[in-house]
C-alpha cells in the first residue's frame, strides 16, 4: 500500500512537472506549481520529514505562488516565442 | 536542434537510471546512509550535542555551517531583489505597452471582498500561535526556526493581501527593518563567536551536561532569530515585488 | 460495548460522505462547463467531503483528546474551502467571465 501510493505520488509529480514546464501561460504555469508543491509536501510527510512538509506547504506552494504572480505582474504573462 | 534536444534527454535520462541502479534498496539497514555518519548521529547524538530532537541537533551542530549559510542565501536573496531598481525607485515614465499594461494590473486596485478579508483576519491569529508553537516544541517535535519563519511569512503575506501594502508595510517597524532583515546571519555569527569562545570552535556548542542552560538558551536565541529573521524576508521580498513600479 | 459501536458507524458513515461528496465534487470539477459551476463543484470537496472524512477519523476507535486537532482541521477546511471559492468566482466575474447561458445551449 505505502509503495503504491509512492509510486502514485511520485507519478503525479513528475506529470505536474511536465505540464508546469509546458504551461506558456504563466499564471497557469504557477498554478501548477502550487499543485506540483502540494504533490511534493505529500511525498515528504508520507516519508517522514514532517518538518519539511511544513516548509513545502507554507514556502511552495503559499509564498512563491504569491512572489511569482506579483512578478509576472510586473513583466508579462505569456512566455516569448 | 531537435535531434540533438533528443539525444541529450536519452544521455543524461541513461546516466540517471544507471546511477539510480546503482543505488541501495531504500531503508537498506547496511547502505552508506546508515552505516556512516548516520549511525554515529542516531547513537550519540544526544549524547554528544545535549539536543534531544536529532533534526535540530544535525541542524545546528553536526551541520551548523550549512545552516549558516542558508540563512545567509535567504539574506542574500532579499539583497538581491532590493537591489533590483523597481522594487525601490519609481521609474519617471512608463517606457512601453507592457509596463502600462502591468501598471494596470496591479494599480487599479481591486477592492478586497469582504468575506476574504474576514476570514484571513480570523485565521492569523491562529496561523501565528501554530507558528509560535511549532517554534516553542522545536526542540522536541518536528518544527523549529525555519518552518516557523516560513509559517509567520505566508501570514504576513496574507495580511498584506487583504490589509493593502500601506497597512502591511507597518507590520515591520521602520526603524528596525534593517536589522530585523540581517537578524538571522548577525544572529548567527554571534552565536558562533559564543560558541568559538566557550569551547575553541567556530560554531561549537557547549556539550557537557553543566552548560546544560547556556546551551538551550543559545538554540532558543539562535531559533528565534531564524523565525522573525526569515518572516520579515518573505514580508519584505512580498513588499519590494508589490511596490508599484 | 453499544455506544462504542454506535460511535463506530457514525464515523464510518461520515467519512462514507464525505468521500461521496469528494467524488461528486471531482466528477463536477471535470465535467462542468465554466468556472463558477466548477468553484461550486470543487468547493464541496472541502467543505462537505475533506470536513466530514476528518469529523469520522476523529470519532473513529473512540474520540480521544488527539482527535481535536482533527476537528480544529475540519473547521480550518470548512472555513478556508468558501472563502477559496468565493475569491476565485469574484476574481473570475471581475475579470470579465460570463457564467454559462444553460438556456442558449452552450458556452457563449
Amino acid at each position: 500500500m505505502s509503495v503504491v501510493f509512492d509510486a502514485v505520488m511520485l507519478l503525479l509529480l513528475i506529470a505536474t512537472a511536465i505540464t508546469v514546464a509546458r504551461a506558456r501561460d504563466l499564471v497557469a504555469a504557477v498554478v501548477k506549481f502550487g499543485l506540483y508543491s502540494l504533490v511534493l509536501c505529500l511525498v515528504w510527510q508520507h516519508r517522514g520529514a514532517p518538518d519539511v512538509a511544513i516548509t513545502e506547504a507554507a514556502v511552495g506552494a503559499g509564498v512563491t505562488s504569491v512572489l511569482f504572480l506579483l512578478t509576472i505582474a510586473k513583466t508579462a504573462r505569456s512566455e516569448r516565442r | 536542434m531537435r535531434v540533438f534536444a533528443l539525444a541529450l534527454v536519452l544521455v543524461v535520462a541513461a546516466t540517471m537510471v544507471i546511477g539510480i541502479a546503482g543505488l541501495p534498496p531504500h531503508g537498506d539497514p547496511d547502505g552508506p546512509v546508515h552505516t556512516h555518519v548516520g549511525a554515529r548521529y542516531l547513537e550519540q547524538g544526544v549524547a554528544e550535542t545535549g539536543l534531544r530532537n536529532l533534526v535540530t541537533a544535525v541542524l545546528l551542530v553536526y551541520r551548523g555551517f550549512d545552516t549558516f549559510l542558508e540563512v545567509v542565501v535567504i539574506f542574500t536573496a532579499l539583497v538581491a531583489v532590493l537591489a533590483l531598481p523597481s522594487a525601490t525607485r519609481q521609474p519617471p515614465q512608463s517606457r512601453d505597452e507592457s509596463a502600462a499594461a502591468s501598471r494596470r494590473d496591479t494599480d487599479d486596485a481591486v477592492p478586497v471582498s469582504p468575506v476574504v478579508f474576514l476570514v484571513v483576519r480570523l485565521l492569523a491569529p491562529f496561523i501565528a500561535v501554530f507558528a509560535l508553537a511549532s517554534l516553542y516544541r522545536g526542540h522536541v517535535t518536528p518544527g523549529g526556526g525555519f518552518q516557523s519563519a516560513a509559517i509567520i511569512g505566508a501570514m504576513m503575506i496574507a495580511l498584506g493581501l487583504v490589509f493593502g501594502r500601506e497597512h502591511a508595510a507597518r507590520l515591520v517597524p521602520h526603524g528596525a527593518k534593517a536589522w530585523l532583515q540581517a537578524l538571522g546571519p548577525l544572529v548567527f555569527a554571534v552565536v558562533a563567536l559564543v560558541g568559538w569562545r566557550l569551547t575553541g570552535a567556530f560554531l561549537g556548542f557547549p556539550a557537557d551536561e553543566a552548560a546544560h542552560a547556556l546551551r538551550e538558551a543559545l538554540v532558543v536565541i539562535l531559533e528565534v532569530a531564524i523565525a522573525v529573521g526569515g518572516a520579515v524576508i518573505l514580508a519584505q521580498l512580498f513588499m519590494a515585488l508589490d511596490a508599484p513600479s | 460495548m453499544i455506544g462504542g459501536a454506535l460511535l463506530e458507524s457514525a464515523a464510518v458513515a461520515l467519512v462514507v460522505i464525505g468521500v461521496a461528496f469528494l467524488l461528486a465534487g471531482t466528477i463536477g470539477l471535470v465535467r462542468f462547463p465554466d468556472v463558477y459551476t466548477r468553484a461550486h463543484a470543487a468547493s464541496k470537496c472541502d467543505s462537505a467531503g475533506a470536513g466530514s472524512v476528518l469529523l469520522g477519523l476523529a470519532l473513529h476507535d473512540g474520540f480521544a483528546f488527539g482527535d481535536l486537532k482533527l476537528v480544529l482541521l475540519a473547521i480550518l477546511v470548512v472555513v478556508s474551502g468558501p472563502t477559496t471559492a468565493h475569491a476565485l468566482a469574484r476574481a473570475a466575474m471581475r475579470s470579465g467571465r460570463r457564467p454559462w447561458p444553460r438556456d442558449e445551449g452552450g458556452p457563449a
